[in-house]
């Protein structure tokens, strides 16, 4: 690389310590320090705000995040797969276009988008409004319920497993789909034995990139959980309001731990890196 | 008589409007090496796939065993294919690779593939009378590991069951592919330029390998090139395509010493096409007068006259049919190519002889090296 362009990384570089590395090492320190906020007058170095792991609340909000991910990884994968097979089955001529359909409200800002996902899952909104004046009088009340969270981390998460699902499929020769149906394969034979298997890489990729944020995101559950139910993300952010920063740290390194783990995982079973791709 | 296994009738093939084989009709023999040989873009890849099942003709009839087949879809045909670019599955080994044909079957299936009686028999003797299910299933999968086994010690790769496709040659992928396609027993084996991804030498090892192994398995194989020579090396038969037609059938020496227009005999070897007239047991070309059947033409009738270049003969001024001066000689290895001028129409020569650049020379030909053609419009 010539010495030129490696200044031009430097801005990002400065960038980078300073807004990620650096906080980053702050938290880890924070860990090991009983302090008021970050107002550092008598840090006492402990060990004490480990202990707070063990506390019931934490513990169900570790359980309740590792299963909303788990669940909307699950969901996405299978709904998202769906989608993604029919896209690269259909023969519209412009499938980028229907790809693009579906990425398009991800433009939009997220919090709007749960905030009007909110509205929808109560049980009077625009839709049974709409429904009562024909007559029609139903009505479920999904807000702050698990079921009403999954549906906003699904819908919220799943373009991120159709995008590499897609890519995959994409780049299956169709000689190999050829050579199956030769060898005596049936259709549904042939999708099991040969599609499938090599699509796995986006499925991979695309549980990656649904699990972690679902994992270790707040908003979702806190708007349409109602408080209601608590993941890790939202412990953090409550830790972090009260100026418990010792406790929010904790959290945090722990969720950037197991971020780390499975992107390690993935670099494991993956050496020449195409997952991630 | 050799019995006939598939029959093309009247088979038409359009995409997007553009007729891409135009009403072929074509039979196939049990147990021959046919090659459909042309330039990209002649139909013999879209034959080929009509055969196979990949696709289906517009109109006319693909006939096999005396059935039409042209609805019935690739894996219900006794047809297997060696794909252009191999398409090996990549998520498989060498050995999964070549067994996947056979584990895609039926239990029922695979106990006639195998011979029931057989397996019955073989099993009655390990284990006596009460034969289970799953003792049928062992021995099949059993039955199924010797068979890849064999595909492999076929195609000399005896020792490469857990290779990945990946780490494997070009030639290796090849054989890989071969081996997957013969393991099922196809009655045909349909092969699509299986060769024009290996350098020259291998080729040529795989021309006198792909024949032998022909010989040896009684199969039918249907042969796809645009490469001349290599479907001289290795057909009983060549089919000769240009814009989806069939131009000519024959052996290669038939093709090669009786072209039938001037397409055929410019696309297969070498050759000087003349025009000349017919003049009852002799034909004029270039005001001269030369001995040879006149068969099938009229007197006075104009005609292509096609002499190969090794079929002139160098001889003395008295005996010379033609005399013209060497434009350029190059040194071919065997024989030395030169280009000659006689009366302004350049021509073609083979001789084992040097001769130098300007000399003049005297040259003669056999009648029975002279072939005639009808005059076609197509080039």
């Amino acid at each position: 690389m010539h010495e030129e362009f490696r200044k031009l990384a430097k801005p990002y570089l400065v960038w980078l310590y300073l807004l990620a590395v650096l906080p980053a090492v702050v938290m880890f320190g924070l860990i090991f320090l009983d302090t008021e906020g970050v107002v550092i007058e008598t840090p006492g170095i402990t060990l004490e705000n480990f202990l707070y792991l063990a506390e019931p609340s934490v513990l169900k909000a570790f359980y309740n995040s590792f299963k909303f991910a788990i669940l909307t990884t699950l969901l996405s994968a299978v709904f998202g797969y769906i989608v993604a097979y029919k896209v690269f089955r259909s023969r519209f001529r412009n499938k980028f276009l229907i790809l693009v359909i579906l990425i398009l409200p991800m433009w939009s800002n997220m919090l709007l988008r749960i905030e009007a996902l909110g509205n929808i899952l109560e049980r009077h909104n625009i839709i049974t409004d709409l429904l009562s004046r024909i007559g029609i009088h139903i009505g479920v009340n999904l807000k702050g319920t698990e079921a009403g969270v999954l549906i906003g981390l699904v819908s919220t998460y799943m373009p991120f497993m159709i995008l590499p699902i897609y890519t995959a499929l994409e780049k299956i020769d169709f000689s190999l789909e050829e050579a199956a149906l030769d060898l005596g394969a049936t259709g549904l034979q042939k999708f099991w034995k040969v599609v499938f298997p090599l699509s796995l890489k986006g499925v991979v990729t695309g549980g990656i990139l649904v699990f972690l944020p679902s994992l270790s995101g707040f908003a979702i559950p806190y708007i349409l959980g109602k408080g209601n139910i608590i993941l890790i993300g939202n412990l953090i952010e409550q830790n972090f309001k009260e100026m418990n920063y010792n406790a929010g740290s904790l959290l945090a390194s722990l969720i950037l731990i197991v971020i780390f783990a499975a992107l390690l995982a993935v670099n494991r079973v993956d050496k020449e890196g195409e997952t991630l791709l | 008589m050799k019995k006939i296994i598939i029959e093309l009738k009247d088979v038409v093939k359009k995409f997007d409007g553009e007729t891409i084989v135009d009403s072929i009709n074509l039979q196939i023999y049990e147990n021959e090496f046919l090659t459909l040989l042309g330039p990209s873009g002649c139909g013999k890849t879209t034959t080929l796939r009509m055969i196979g099942g990949f696709e289906k003709p517009d109109s006319g009839q693909i006939i096999l065993n005396g059935k039409i087949v042209n609805d019935l879809p690739p894996y219900a045909r006794p047809i297997n294919t060696v794909f252009q670019r191999y398409a090996l599955f990549p998520h498989l080994d060498v050995f999964e690779n070549v067994a996947f044909g056979l584990k895609n079957r039926s239990i029922a299936y695979l106990l006639e593939f195998f011979g029931e009686e057989e397996i019955r028999k073989e099993l009655a003797s390990e284990k006596g009378e009460r034969i289970g299910n799953a003792d049928l299933r062992k021995k099949i999968n059993k039955k199924i590991e010797e068979a890849v086994m064999k595909a492999l010690e076929l195609v000399k790769l005896s020792g490469y069951e857990r290779r990945k496709i990946e780490h494997l040659s070009g030639g290796q992928q090849q054989r890989v592919a071969l081996a997957r396609a013969l393991v099922n027993r196809p009655k045909i084996l349909l092969l699509d330029e299986p060769l024009a991804a290996l350098d020259l030498k291998l080729r040529q090892n795989m021309h006198y390998e792909l024949k032998e192994m022909q010989k040896k398995l009684g199969i039918t194989f249907v042969f796809v090139t645009h490469d001349q020579e290599e479907a001289m090396t290795m057909s009983d038969r060549i089919v000769v395509m240009k814009d989806g037609v069939i131009q000519q059938v024959g052996t290669p020496r038939n093709i090669y010493d009786e072209p039938i227009n001037r397409y055929v005999a410019t696309f297969i070897g070498e050759s000087n096409i003349i025009r000349g007239v017919c003049l009852g047991g002799k034909v004029k070309v270039l005001d001269t007068e030369l001995e040879t059947s006149t068969e099938g033409f009229a007197i006075g009738e104009s005609c292509d006259v096609v002499i190969r270049p090794e079929d002139f003969d160098v001889v003395g001024p008295d005996k010379g049919k033609f005399s013209g001066t060497v434009l350029s000689a190059i040194f071919k290895g065997v024989h030395n190519e030169l280009i000659v001028d006689i009366g302004g129409t350049e021509f073609i020569v083979n001789s084992f002889e040097n001769y130098e650049v300007g000399e003049k020379i005297y040259l003669k030909v056999d009648p029975y090296e002279i072939h005639l053609m009808k005059v076609t419009d197509n080039a």
